[in-house]
């Protein structure tokens, strides 16, 4: 194996080069946790900003903020407002998305303990690595940059919306470079993550310990195994899919363009044929990694692992396929709003199997409820309320009541911003320790929980009820009738800003009050191999590579 | 003693559950006005359309209970397992890892409920996508930041004109901020209308809660919806999907009146409207 | 998978060649859509595109609907453009000509092509278009105006199919869009007429 013969080779590097020139699995992995953080906290303040415009009619607070921001004329404040609330949101999904959640759960959490969970040494190309963190950050200074920079005419930034559907985001309605940032930023962060990817694919099914066979290995590195695949399927779509965006604004194609006989349509298919996945391949790292503390803390091993594998690849090849769910109010004919309709509905099967089996593990267990768990019952509720608004969505019927409504806004903030927030939490706790060495204090973690758990529902479930009424999403300023709602939304950011900053408080703490966790924090439930490591693991872990025997999860 | 205290907190608790959903509907219902927004609603508008009145059903009678019920089930069963099996109370863990029949049930009860969701989900599906034959055709056509209408000819019309947000200086009262516009768009009560939607610039989307309709204005293509008013009155409606900067400013608003009230609009609006054809057109004769 | 026999350092390249084999298939793929998905709406009428066949009806069927008639012009194309009539009744397998006016109200030559479809989309498949003005770029002098003819017949077989079955009034659009000149001058333009501010 390459690295492990090569291992002793290498000092160990200190300072700066340590983490610039990073080759190790793990320091990448904190790197990549230290960057989603920051991606993370700055979607944070955009959303505050949303949520602070949109707690009363009118406008407010954006025009201020646009002078402030991007030194808009005074004059053209209002208009300058407006648009930068667009932006705002823009920019807060793509944050949220590809430098917050990728990074924190791919890139952090599964750089660190997919070697180690499969008893490995490191990933299969470190060199590779270090190049996907780094296309990842500079991609990251690129979505900031086009914050400042012209989009639609006079004003500054791309504000069409995540999703950058033409002929908004081509020169008919942005035609400054913002979108051509975006775009760049887009293809950095895509050629990271494909070869990321690609390193845990090689990893995965080259680097496995003597006895570490596919189904015994633990659910979190299954779930990174099918995320890898998706990755390498769709994002070479969304890929090309922006470069033809980026001809047709720079270089007079027209593949998106009716004028030249091109159709928008096209760049919703291929958008959604790769941004339907990216919802799993955001939460299906959150699934692996509920599964095995939900399992640590029951001290039983995971109910039906092989259903619980085999879900996820499930999920994986259902969720390419059902794209156009996106699209039901395009214009399709009646036979293909069936078709996605039925084809939709068909991922409640799998995803019910992992809540029930997750259920079931600890039905019979004997529980401790030690801050991860606390954070994974709560991914386990959370993620049901997502997922049943979604069999909701799913119908072509029901969804033209609710298209680009507040109802959507409501059912992907619960499987993303509660559910993959969740489980990113409940990881980070739950690894904390292992990471650090250090022992974080309990009471700030479940103080973390439920500040965040409060916070979040009163933020969006009420906008459950902007759906219904009708309020259509992305606007700065709504009709009054949807006030009340509006307002008890926005109050939830109290708590939301609060538990941000018992999360900062508790990591300081940790590191202030240096409490040694010890190899295995959590007792005989926690059994991967990670825990069989001192906390935080050598630099190059297994020398000698572990036997695995017996049945493991 | 602690278990009366117990029992009588848990009766309170759920007639305090069952009581005030059940108050604020009730209030909010009173609140209603059809064809606008409800304060602080809770649910779906009162809908006046056929295919409104589907989705209102669909969504209130199956699908509602539907996820509630999973919902409530999965909180339950959550609570139940965190309650009986914590490590003080049992502090022996199961080796329990599988179960096959109750997994073959898992995933066919399922499957079951998936099913019985979409018999009435394909059949509202198809009542909204084919269009009956309709008495009124109009084109509706998405502009930044505004609705254009146009009434053909071979139906009494043959004017088209453009439905623009009222300013929050020209509001009168009864008007509704961010809703009102100058050119009602007039529509005779209890007659299939089918809209037809292209856009000019960016996408947009035709959207009005209170009939159940959603459809997108895509520049270069022509899609279609229709609706069946069922009661006169005044229906306000948004874009719903992002336009750019104004894309809050670009109500909807269509009026239901009897047949023969529409006649006489006709007639009026076509003398009203036939100079300003299309601002659009006198725009590319001056370049 | 069981055997822990010692791995030659071969295989993660051979695994990351394939990986990367497949990654530029997906990326080549994505380009290959827009000429496949042009195809693939042209062939199944998909979104509602016309099909398009030179030869002509076949034999007449049964159900009469009603064809009605749409038309735009983009903002940058100083044209009127309109049918002739708004809409017709037809018999499936009739093979009907129907004429749009259109009028350059310019005083210079502007060309233009027109992008169009017919809804409800799944009509798509069975309005078959024998010849019609939208299949090549246009050119009007100053002040020209011209009447364009559009053939088509409705192909029987929708009457077998299900989803057509309550179908009762198809709709024909066309938008046409002015012919942008040479990227280099689009793009100056562009260049031009961005605002300081």
């Amino acid at each position: 194996m390459a690295s492990s013969t090569m291992a002793g080779a290498h000092d160990h590097p200190r300072g700066l080069r340590r983490f610039l020139f990073s080759t190790n699995h793990k320091d990448i992995g904190t790197l990549y946790i230290i960057l989603g953080s920051i991606g993370g906290v700055i979607g944070f303040l955009l959303s505050l900003g949303m949520r602070l415009e949109l707690a009363y009619p009118g406008v407010q607070i954006f025009p201020g903020l646009a002078e402030a921001l991007q030194g808009a004329d005074p004059s053209m404040a209002l208009d300058a407002g407006k648009n930068l609330y667009n932006v705002f949101i823009t920019v807060h999904g793509v944050l949220m998305i590809f430098f917050m959640a990728m990074p924190i759960l791919i890139g952090g959490f599964g750089n660190w303990f997919v070697p180690i969970m499969i008893g490995a040494p490191d990933m299969a190309f470190p060199r590779l690595n270090n190049i996907s963190f780094w296309l990842l950050f500079a991609s990251l200074v690129l979505a900031v940059i086009s914050m400042f920079v012209e989009g639609a005419p006079g004003m500054k930034g791309f504000g069409g919306g995540w999703t950058f559907y033409p002929p908004l985001s081509s020169n008919t309605g942005s035609p400054g470079p913002a979108m051509d940032f975006v775009i760049l930023a887009l293809h950095l962060a895509g050629a990271s993550s494909i070869l990321g990817a690609i390193n845990f694919i090689t990893t995965i099914f080259n680097m496995r310990a003597p006895g570490m066979t596919l189904h015994k290995m633990p659910l979190f590195v299954w779930s990174m195994l099918v995320t890898a695949f998706l990755l390498l399927l769709v994002l070479p779509v969304l890929a090309g899919c922006v470069t033809m965006l980026l001809t047709d604004r720079n270089f007079g194609t027209m593949f998106y363009d009716p004028a030249g006989g091109g159709d928008p349509l096209l760049f919703q298919h291929l958008l959604w044929f790769f941004g339907h996945p990216e919802v799993y391949i955001v939460i299906l790292p959150g699934f692996g990694i509920i599964s095995q503390i939900v399992s640590t803390f029951s001290k039983k091993p995971v109910f039906g692992y092989l259903g619980m594998a085999y879900a996820m690849v499930s999920i994986g090849v259902l969720g390419s396929i059902v794209w156009a769910h996106h699209m039901y109010t395009v214009g399709m004919s009646l036979n293909a709003q069936r078709y996605f309709t039925l084809a939709t509905m068909v991922i409640a099967v799998p995803t019910g199997i992992k809540i029930f089996s997750w259920i079931a593990t600890m039905w019979g267990g004997s529980i401790s409820f030690r801050a991860p768990m606390v954070w994974a019952i709560g991914f386990i509720f959370v993620f049901t309320m997502g997922g049943i608004t979604g069999v909701v969505l799913a119908n072509a019927s029901a969804d033209k009541q609710f298209h680009e409504g507040y109802y959507v806004v409501a059912h992907f903030h619960y499987t993303l911003s509660l559910g993959a927030v969740f489980a990113l939490y409940a990881g980070f706790y739950y690894w904390f320790p292992k990471m650090t060495g250090y022992m974080y204090s309990e009471t700030l973690a479940k103080a973390n929980f439920w500040l965040l758990f409060i916070g979040v529902n009163v933020v969006f479930f009420p906008q459950h009820f902007l759906g219904l009424g009708g309020m259509p999403r992305r606007y700065i300023d709504y009709p009054d009738a949807y006030a009340l709602w509006n307002l008890v939304s926005s109050s939830g950011m109290i708590f939301v800003t609060l538990s941000l900053i018992v999360w900062f408080y508790a990591i300081i703490d940790a590191f202030m009050k240096k409490r040694l966790a010890g190899a295995n924090p959590w007792g005989v439930g926690a059994t991967t191999l990670e825990w069989t490591l001192s906390s935080p693991p050598p630099f190059h872990q297994f020398q000698v590579l572990p036997r695995i025997t017996g049945a493991s999860r | 003693m602690f278990n009366v205290n117990r029992q009588m907190l848990t009766r309170g608790a759920l007639a305090a559950a069952v009581a005030i959903p059940a108050t604020l509907i009730a209030g909010f219902a009173l609140a209603q006005v059809e064809g606008q927004p409800t304060p602080g609603g809770l649910g779906l508008p009162n809908m006046v359309t056929p295919v409104g009145l589907g989705t209102q059903q669909f969504y209130n009678m199956v699908l509602m209970p539907i996820i509630s019920f999973i919902a409530l089930f999965v909180l339950g069963l959550l609570i139940y397992v965190s309650y009986r099996f914590n490590e003080q109370r049992n502090p022996i863990p199961s080796k329990l890892t599988h179960n096959t029949p109750l997994e073959i049930v898992w995933t066919l009860i399922p499957v079951l409920i998936l099913l019985f969701i979409s018999v009435p989900s394909l059949r509202l599906l198809a009542e909204q996508v084919e269009v009956p034959e309709a008495s009124v055709t109009i084109k509706v056509t998405g502009n930044q930041w505004y609705w254009s209408y146009k009434y053909p000819e071979d139906q009494g019309g043959g004017f088209g004109f453009d439905q623009m947000l009222k300013p929050e200086s020209e509001l009168q009262p009864g008007d509704l901020r961010l809703l009102s516009v100058d050119n009602e768009a007039v529509v005779p009560v209890n007659e299939v209308i089918a809209v037809h939607i292209t856009s000019n610039d960016v996408i947009h989307a035709f959207g009005v809660p209170s009939f159940g309709v959603r459809m997108d204005a895509i520049p270069g293509r022509l899609n279609q919806t229709w609706f069946k008013i069922e009661k006169e009155g005044v229906y306000y409606g948004q874009c719903f999907f992002i336009c750019g900067k104004d894309h809050a400013y670009m109500p909807i608003v269509i009026r239901a009146v009897s047949r023969e009230k529409y006649n006489e609009w006709l007639a009026q609006a076509k003398q009203k409207f036939a100079s300003a054809d299309s601002r659009v057109r006198v725009a590319a004769e001056s370049h | 998978m069981n055997a822990p026999a010692p791995r030659s350092r071969k295989r993660p390249q051979m695994i990351a060649a394939a990986l990367v084999v497949g990654t530029a298939a997906m990326l080549g793929l994505s380009f290959a859509s827009a000429p496949l998905y042009r195809a693939f709406c042209a062939a199944t009428g998909f979104g509602g595109t016309p099909r398009t066949d030179l030869a002509g009806a076949p034999s007449p069927g049964e159900r009469v609907l009603t064809v009605r008639f749409d038309a735009n012009v983009a903002r940058d194309l100083p044209w009127r453009f309109e049918p002739e009539v708004a809409k017709i009744s037809l018999r499936t397998g009739e093979t009907k000509t129907v004429y749009y006016k259109v009028a350059n109200l310019s005083d210079r030559e502007t060309s233009g092509q027109a992008a169009y479809n017919v809804t409800p989309g799944q009509a798509g498949a069975f309005f078959v278009k024998v010849a019609c003005f939208c299949f090549e770029e246009k050119r009007l002098g100053p002040h020209e105006a011209e009447e364009w003819p559009v053939v088509f017949y409705l192909d029987p077989a929708l009457e077998r199919e299900e989803g057509m079955r309550g179908v009762r009034e198809i709709t024909l659009s066309y938008t046409f869009f002015a012919i942008k000149d040479s990227t280099a001058a689009k793009t100056s333009e562009t260049a031009i007429a961005k605002p300081k501010g």
